[in-house]
């Protein structure tokens, strides 16, 4: 998998500046190219060290899940550590 | 002395089919109203007003907003006027006559939240003289073409006043 189209990168920055406006998230001493530039960064990351997660899955899951399987899980992890709610509205419903 | 024109708030804008500011209720409880203008996209929204009896320029508009999340860096933004005198020749179900833009930026507040004013002086005002039939239109200028908009999230626009020399 390569990393995202900067076009795709920019519905994520536009995204998340757009949900913490609406959250009304202080953003001290960042600029909007800050954000983007750390949506890059976390994208080049993801794409640096996939071989890495998917070695320390799990054999039966790193051998039988799809890759959007385990990018899921990846995204569902991350969101809770954001909040359940978060993951809420991603996942429809967390017990 | 500086006079009051007219004062435009978010509820009684207009907005093209694309690109405008969501007209928002900042929190339930004091349901103070705001167009949201996007930090990525720029966005416009546009008031009619008539032109005052004794409008005399030089005649500014004053932007009050709150950043949502930002507090650090500017925002800016353009300005455009229409002026529709009597008689004039233009066909107004198919055409416009917006002049050349006026902009002015601000760095923003440091505490997210707390309000700040811009000034823009409204030089390309369209030759704008009192009984015309005045549109203005607001937009942030998020892609920097006039200047630099670099603080990130929405700009919360909660009123703007047009006002001239008096």
């Amino acid at each position: 998998m390569a990393v995202l189209a900067d076009s795709d990168r920019q519905r994520i920055w536009r995204g998340v500046m757009r949900l913490w406006s609406a959250t009304r998230d202080p953003l001290p001493a960042m600029l909007k190219t800050d954000i983007k530039a750390a949506v890059d960064a976390t994208d080049q990351w993801i794409e640096d060290n996939q071989a890495s997660y998917n070695t320390a899955l799990p054999i039966a899951f790193r051998t039988n899940a799809t890759l959007a399987q385990k990018t899921l899980l990846f995204c569902a992890v991350a969101a809770m550590r954001v909040s359940a709610a978060f993951l809420r509205a991603l996942l429809g419903e967390v017990d | 002395m500086a006079r009051t024109v007219v004062s435009l708030t978010p509820g009684s804008a207009d907005f093209p089919a694309s690109n405008f500011p969501q007209l928002s209720q900042i929190d339930a409880t004091r349901r103070r109203l705001v167009l949201a203008y996007d930090a990525a996209t720029d966005e416009a929204a546009w008031w009619t007003f008539a032109a005052p009896q004794g409008l005399t320029a030089p005649i500014t508009a004053i932007i009050t907003y709150f950043m949502a999340s930002a507090t650090s860096g500017s925002v800016r933004f353009e300005c455009v006027v229409e002026a529709v005198t009597d008689g004039d020749a233009i066909d107004l179900d198919a055409a416009d006559s917006f002049d050349a833009t006026n902009n002015a930026g601000a760095t923003v507040p440091a505490t997210q939240g707390n309000p700040d004013q811009i000034s823009i002086i409204l030089t390309n005002n369209d030759s704008m003289t009192a009984q015309d039939m005045v549109r203005v239109k607001i937009n942030r200028d998020a892609d920097g073409t006039t200047g630099t908009d670099d603080a990130a999230g929405d700009c919360y626009v909660t009123l703007i006043e047009i006002r001239d020399s008096g």
